[in-house]
């Protein structure tokens, strides 16, 4: 299989040799041993498990094989077993020493669940899991049951099919209107219409136009885009060649950070493979469409992720924003059109111009269609990345998803929409998670990050922590945002050394809107949101600080100044 | 499992006593070297040349643990464009160090499921113990720390650093202490984490 394949025909013929090989494999008499190796899971070990078993198992037929995490960090890291005419069973907390007796057949209380609708003897299937049963899973379906670097794995799978309706079966206004129809939308943060941007690409005149993925994932609180990369990197540069594809784009970026190696070195190996298959590049499978990919890594400024000044790092500049218009769809990378969008967005495409743009609309709530990939941070029991259909409300994902609070934390609240919103309380978690129902309470979605924090959390420190975070990654370009968070950063600063006044509250309220409304992009326009959030939920926690020096959590230095202030007395 | 740290990532590293021998900072960059890194860097036009000055340097910070203005000159020459350019990306991105790295190299996570596990007091704890602020590096050019903003995507161990090739899970501030103290003792350096992001250019992707 080294030749680029030429034909539709050509495609479909080693399509059905990849899936006869993965059911041989599946219902053969050989073991199946499969490790979870992703980011999450290397620096718990994962390598040297994988490196165990295959030094355990050298000279046997069995299978070793190297498929990512399934998202549930927590018990990482995972291994799945499959002896010859059993099913597959996770098992989870496999340090290296453990492969042995776990190969031995040992280890039973470590079993997770089988992957599959059946138990199996005592085992549960793992859907049965608090953690997986909320779960409906379109771009993580594959997430450790495909090996990331096997092309052949996920063709198996129905990797590229969707590519092949583009190519052969659809015309672009056919696969844009299915995209349109889905109601997906963009899983950056702001949520546009993934369909109506892709029209607007289609149609601009500008030749030639360039199709863009933000893997920037610059964000503090979310590890999902990289973990796609991980998984199911095919996902991703399907859903990259499809949009290419129908908006007639001649060229697609991936800009991922640069601090995720092994979601570069996946996805490098995805492009090369599907390059050599005939996949990517001049005349794809003799259908006379060329789509050239590059893949290009930034360099840790947080600010990237914006639109624009993603397109100027990809240009070798520093990655400051410009005013908007004209959208980065009517000039963007080399002053042309460029279809920007999220990881996730380009990995629900594939599934979307399968089943159709009806199917994917009928899962979610009527405004947020389709699935969610979401991460939680915190003192909370089952930590991990999971993909819920939209609309599932806060309570269920923090209390049985994410299995509540760990012993000896009680909770706080829930910062939503990363340092871009605010914060929701015990009172609002009934809320449903989408991309509208938080707004009214100041809460969002953004990239679907959530952290919960506990009593040793002082909503003044968190603020100031949020802001000094945008205070730190603004870009330096306007100067509301440039000079207003260092002063909010100030003033927070004085509040937490007991030196605040009341007045202090409306001089942050006055800065904020400033800031907001002056800002020239996204970042200065949302950095005050996380305060204002704090301060409306909190108002007791900022009142006990000026007036009685009092920092419930113990976390600003207020309390220190209160004790030497009762000893001087 | 609870308490899991160290846990050690990735392959064990090669022993080579050589890369161990030099306590002291390498403060030349071997710009024959620069050269040779920069000769995979192949671009057909303009655009490429632009897109790829980035990768080179993110390349070269990583091979040597940062970029001198003299690399930043070599790699200005070899893509047609000036050295304030170049320097303006290695002080514009956080990744780029603009002076050499100590023996030894931190990444201290301090993403938001840190910060609410604690990492504040681990960020001041280096200030106290070891006198060293993000980027700096301890005066005996032992250990260098760079504070995360993002996440370091293990956020069940939070609060975590890695410390050279090893990650240290649910930390404290003794627990950190402890840490280093190990980790200078031994023979290891920032080299072993060394993790080449695959770059080069769009021909040898
Ligand atoms: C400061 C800032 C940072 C951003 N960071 C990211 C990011 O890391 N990843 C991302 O996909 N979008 C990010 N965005 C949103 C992008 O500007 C853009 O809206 C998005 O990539 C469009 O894709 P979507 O419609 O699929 O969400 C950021 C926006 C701002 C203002
Ligand atoms: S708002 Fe902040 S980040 Fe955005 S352009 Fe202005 S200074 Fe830069
Ligand atoms: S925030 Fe530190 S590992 Fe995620």
């Amino acid at each position: 299989m080294t030749d680029r394949l030429q034909s539709h025909a050509a495609f479909n013929a080693l399509q059905l040799a990849a899936q006869t090989r993965w059911n041989e494999m599946w219902e053969g008499n050989r073991l199946i041993v499969s490790v979870g190796v992703d980011s999450s899971s290397e620096p718990k070990g994962a390598l040297r498990v994988l490196a165990a078993c295959r030094q355990a198992l050298a000279g046997t037929d069995a299978i070793v094989r190297e498929v990512s995490g399934n998202g549930a960090m927590w018990m990482e890291p995972t291994v799945e077993i499959k002896r010859p005419g059993e099913p597959p069973v996770v098992y989870g907390w496999i340090g290296p020493d453990d492969v042995p007796a776990l190969l031995a057949g040992a280890l039973q209380d470590r079993a997770v669940g089988v992957r599959g609708a059946d138990a199996f003897g005592e085992i549960p299937p793992l859907g049965e899991h608090p953690f997986f049963k909320h779960q409906q899973r379109i771009v993580m379906e594959d997430f450790g049951v495909i090996e990331p670097d096997s092309i052949e794995d996920a063709i198996a799978r129905g990797a590229y099919n969707g590519l092949i309706k583009v190519l052969f079966e659809m015309t672009a206004e056919e696969a844009i209107a299915e995209v349109t129809a889905s109601g997906l939308r963009g899983r950056g943060g702001a949520g546009f219409p993934a369909g109506i941007k892709w029209e607007s690409g289609r149609k601009a005149r500008a030749r030639p136009k360039f199709v863009a993925v933000n893997s920037h994932e610059g964000e503090p609180n979310v590890y999902k885009d990289r973990r796609i990369h991980e998984g199911d990197p095919h996902k991703i540069l399907e859903g990259m060649l499809i949009a290419s594809i129908v908006c007639g784009a001649e060229r697609a970026y991936n800009y991922i950070g640069g601090e995720y190696p092994l979601a570069i070195k996946r996805f490098r190996k995805a492009v090369v493979d599907a390059e050599r298959l005939g996949l990517i590049g001049p005349n794809i499978l003799g259908s006379g469409k060329d789509v050239e990919i590059r893949v290009r890594t930034g360099g840790g400024a947080y600010i990237c992720g914006e639109g624009s000044a993603l397109m100027y790092s990809v240009m070798g500049v520093r990655g400051q924003p410009r005013t908007k218009p004209p959208r980065s769809v009517e000039e963007g990378l080399w002053k042309r059109p460029t279809i920007l969008n999220n990881t996730e967005t380009f990995a629900n495409v594939p599934a979307i111009i399968n089943r159709g743009g009806e199917w994917f609309s009928q899962i979610g709530t009527p405004t947020s269609a389709g699935t969610k990939m979401m991460t939680v941070q915190g003192p909370l029991k089952h930590v991990g990345l999971v993909e819920t259909p939209m609309g599932i409300p806060m309570r269920i994902l923090i209390d049985e998803v994410w299995g509540g609070m760990r012993d000896g934390h009680q909770f706080r609240g829930v910062q939503t929409g990363g340092v871009s919103a605010g914060p929701l309380t015990e009172e609002h978690l009934d809320y449903a998670v989408d991309f509208d129902s938080m707004t009214e309470i100041g809460g969002m979605l953004g990239s679907g990050g959530f952290v919960v924090f506990d009593q040793h959390v002082c909503p003044v420190d968190f603020a100031r922590y949020l802001t000094a975070f945008n205070r730190v990654e603004s870009c330096s370009k306007c100067v509301p945002c440039h000079r207003g968070n260092p002063a909010l950063v100030e003033i927070l600063d004085r509040i937490r050394l007991g030196g605040g006044s009341r007045e202090d509250l409306s001089l942050m309220e006055r800065t904020s809107k400033h800031i907001i409304d002056l800002s020239l992009c996204g970042l200065g326009q949302v950095a005050p949101m996380p305060l204002l959030g704090m301060m409306k939920m909190y108002p007791q926690d900022f009142l006990d600080h000026i007036d009685n020096h009092l920092c419930a959590a113990g976390a600003c230095p207020v309390s220190a100044t209160a004790t030497l202030a009762t000893a001087a007395d | 499992m609870e308490d899991v740290a160290p846990t050690i990532a990735g392959p064990d590293p090669e022993p080579s006593p050589e890369r161990y021998s030099d306590n002291n900072l390498e403060n030349e960059i071997d710009l024959e070297e620069v050269r040779k890194i920069l000769s995979h860097f192949h671009y057909r036009d303009f655009q490429e040349a632009q897109e790829l000055i980035l990768s080179a340097l993110q390349e070269i910070n990583e091979h040597f643990g940062w970029v001198s203005f003299d690399a930043a000159e070599v790699v200005a020459a070899h893509f047609g464009t000036t050295a304030t350019r170049v320097y303006g990306l290695l002080t514009f991105y956080a990744d780029f160090r603009t002076e050499p790295r100590g023996r030894h190299f931190m990444l201290l996570c301090h993403g938001m499921a840190c910060y609410v596990m604690g990492s504040q007091r681990l960020v001041e704890n280096l200030e106290d113990v070891w006198g060293i602020a993000d980027g700096g590096t301890t005066a005996d050019g032992e250990l260098t720390v760079q504070v995360v903003n993002g996440c370091l995507g293990v956020c069940d161990r939070a609060p975590i650093c890695k410390l050279d090739a090893d990650f240290f899970g649910d930390l404290t501030p003794e627990k950190l202490n402890v840490a280093i103290r190990g980790t200078i003792a031994g023979r290891g350096s920032w080299r072993d984490a060394h993790h080449p992001v695959p770059a080069g250019s769009n021909h040898d992707r």
